[in-house]
């Protein structure tokens, strides 16, 4: 009678001591509502790995580049599954990248890579719209949430996003982008038929967990995915400022002649 | 489709609707506006970007020679909410453009207005307006 | 056919310019000087077909005072569940004559920039209250250097420029913010409305340190921390980073805000002035604002000519 009462215990103790596993969006924490009933991923939210940005893959360090774990949650093994051209091109970008990476010239970094340079952005929730305001370069993404459809006939940096609940996960599906962005500063690249499904769900008071699925059929063998944790600024009176690239280019251009 | 279609060949309320985009911009700093010039050549190919799209036409010089003019014209969004698409323009289509040439001397100019092979007028830059006492648009230039 | 309802005060203008006559109509004093011209009323409300009009005027006289953007007439004041007007939407700048062009009266047309009175309403002759210095700074910046433009090279606004940008803006309020977001440039505000401190005095941004708060159904912005980088218009009136700026959005109906901003800044100007002007929203269905990108595609910079500051020699003559 004892030892099934003291099993009974054992069993509710577990069940109430289990911590979500890190890195799954779990069923346990429940985000607190926006005022028409959605899950609330409102705040300032940046990453911690800021390895991801230089090199989505397991890297060692190098100079100005922290090391770094991938990222990529499927498939398994942690790689890009590049289509052999396309890494052949991936390793000329990789080469040429003091040159050729666009945020060295103070360009958008498209998506899904601005989620993961180490700047912080905001997220703001109305209805029919979801806003990211992101501090690098004073970029805005507006996610329709009204059933409104992708544009047809126009390109961009940071795509055009269409987003929809799945429970209590913002689901944006993103297309229209133009081939100009990288992933990361290593090279990694995608075509203008690109199409990425992120995923956006706290996992915590402080966190939100960012998943991003990659399909793109020029480039890629299959559609792939990231997966990283966004942490809350809980600083007091926190806000975004100005990283404004391409002044400060111009100002040091200017000095330098 | 998101937006509705315009029919191409838009009116003169269209332009004023246009000049405001040079605001961005001196335009004074860059064009001549007592400089028009009209252009026939073959479109090659068009810049969608912003802050200004850029459509590059062929056109061959009284001697013969062909240069490859670039004009300026508004952003992509703008064109693309007054009807313009990727495909209104083809490579080799027979095109005239009117607009005023940059003052630095190169095969630049602000767009006015674009013709198309079957004769539809398109506004692309500036509104079709002349300052007081500036001069016509002189006879195309260049051969077909 | 349907176009964009951001045409401004300012394309109008510019096709009213065309009419004979219209740019000989005011007498200009001297740039920097505010003093009132006999007979010139004091300016009323913007954008009423009956505004005043110079004494002196011929018959143009009411094309600087054209209304506008199509404006439709709104309803009541519409309301978020916490009581403060719901200004959520799609607006355009109108009724400023031609601010974006240059702030102040600026009534003889100047290359590419057509006739307007402006949007200053005080000091009330509509010019702005510059610093002798400041003149003369800004007389040479439109004369020799245009190329310093700040737009010209894709950056942010100012305020209160970004307020009257062409292609309008859109505005949202999540709870304890007014969020704006505008095309041209991909600028935005974030205006906290929670009564915070603003940033320290040595960080400077280009669109400032906002902080906003309700008086009744007055949204007052108080913006400070502007650096000296941007203008309030293209042709050089500009502004220091002592800049200090208060904003008034009030709604009048639902499609129909009155902007007003005081501006002060000791470093240029004689004393504070303010400027006026409506914001009508877009009610076109199903309006979107699209992603600008500005530096990626930019090929402006390198046809600006040298007697305008840049770098091109001036070939045609």
């Amino acid at each position: 009678m004892v030892r099934s009462k003291l099993a009974i215990v054992a069993v509710v103790l577990c069940g109430v001591l289990a911590k979500p596993l890190a890195g799954q969006a779990s069923g346990s924490y429940k985000a607190p509502r926006t005022w028409d009933g959605h899950a609330d991923l409102q705040g300032i939210w940046q990453v911690r790995d800021t390895a991801a940005a230089f090199d989505l893959e397991d890297h060692g360090g190098a100079l100005g580049i922290p090391p770094g774990r991938s990222v990529i949650a499927e498939p398994a093994g942690g790689k890009i599954p590049y289509k052999p051209e396309a890494l052949a091109q991936r390793q000329k970008n990789f080469q040429n990248r003091e040159k050729s990476d666009p945020l060295n010239k103070c360009y958008m970094p498209g998506v899904p890579r601005i989620t993961y340079i180490d700047f912080p952005f905001q997220i703001f929730q109305t209805p029919g719209y979801t806003l990211i305001a992101y501090e690098y370069i004073h970029i805005y993404r507006t996610i329709f949430t009204n059933g409104s459809k992708h544009i047809d006939g126009l390109d961009f940096w940071n795509g055009d996003s269409r987003g929809h609940w799945e429970g209590d996960t913002l689901v944006v599906d993103v297309s229209d982008f133009n081939d100009q962005t990288w992933l990361d500063a290593s090279g990694d690249y995608h075509s203008g038929d690109l199409h990425v499904v992120e995923r956006y769900t706290r996992t915590g008071p402080d966190t939100l967990q960012y998943e991003a699925t990659l399909e793109d059929p020029k480039v890629y063998t299959r559609p792939w995915t990231i997966r990283l944790t966004l942490y809350r600024h809980a600083e007091p009176n926190f806000r975004l400022l100005e990283y404004e690239c391409q002044a400060y280019s111009d100002e040091q251009a200017k000095a330098s002649r | 489709m998101r937006f509705r279609s315009t029919a191409l060949g838009v009116s003169v309320g269209l332009l004023l609707a246009s000049l405001p985009v040079l605001a961005h911009h001196s335009f004074a700093a860059e064009f001549d506006i007592a400089k028009p010039i009209t252009l026939k050549g073959k479109f090659v190919q068009m810049d969608w970007v912003n802050p200004h799209s850029w459509i590059h036409v062929e056109v061959a010089g009284p001697d013969g020679k062909k240069v490859t003019w670039s004009c300026e014209a508004l952003p992509p969004n703008s064109l693309f909410r007054q009807g313009w698409r990727k495909t209104t323009l083809k490579p080799g289509d027979d095109v005239v453009i009117e607009g005023f040439q940059a003052k630095d001397g190169t095969a630049t100019i602000w767009t006015r207005s674009v013709t198309t092979p079957d004769g539809r007028r398109l506004f692309a830059g500036n509104a079709d307006a002349l300052p007081p006492g500036a001069p016509a648009a002189p006879k195309p230039e260049g051969k077909q | 056919m349907r176009f964009q309802s951001w045409i401004t005060t300012a394309g109008v203008v510019f096709a009213l310019w065309l009419a004979p006559g219209a740019a000989a109509q005011q007498q200009q004093p001297a740039r920097g000087h505010s003093t009132k011209r006999a007979g010139e009323p004091r300016r009323g409300p913007r954008g009423a077909a009956t505004a005043a009009s110079p004494a002196s005027g011929n018959g143009a006289a009411p094309a600087f005072f054209a209304p506008g953007p199509p404006h439709v007439p709104g309803g009541p004041v519409r309301r978020l569940p916490d009581g403060h007007p719901d200004l959520q939407g799609f607006w355009n700048a109108a009724n400023n004559g031609g601010a974006v062009f240059e702030i102040q009266n600026h009534p003889k047309p100047k290359p590419g920039v057509p006739p307007g009175m402006g949007a200053i309403i005080d000091p009330p002759d509509g010019y702005l209250p510059y610093l002798n210095w400041a003149a003369a700074k800004a007389k040479n910046t439109f004369e020799h250097d245009l190329a310093d433009e700040p737009e010209l090279h894709c950056y942010m606004s100012g305020i209160p420029k970004q307020m009257y940008v062409q292609f309008g803006f859109q505005i949202l309020q999540p709870p304890g913010y007014v969020v704006m977001t505008w095309e041209f440039m991909h600028s935005y505000r974030i205006i906290p409305t929670d009564g915070r401190p603003h940033i320290p005095d040595n960080i400077k941004l280009f669109e400032g340190d906002p902080v906003g708060r309700w008086e009744g159904d007055v949204l007052v912005v108080d913006t400070t921390n502007l650096n000296d980088r941007t203008w309030f218009d293209t042709v050089g009136n500009f502004h220091s980073d002592s800049e200090h700026v208060v904003e008034y959005f009030r709604p009048v109906d639902s499609n129909t805000i009155k902007y007003e901003a005081a501006v002060e800044d000791e470093k240029v100007f004689t004393r504070p002035w303010r400027i006026a002007m409506d914001l009508y929203r877009n009610t076109e269905p199903n309006y979107e604002q699209m992603e600008f990108a500005c530096i990626e595609g930019n090929q402006d910079v390198k046809h600006y000519t040298k007697d305008k500051g840049g770098a091109a020699d001036v070939k045609l003559k």
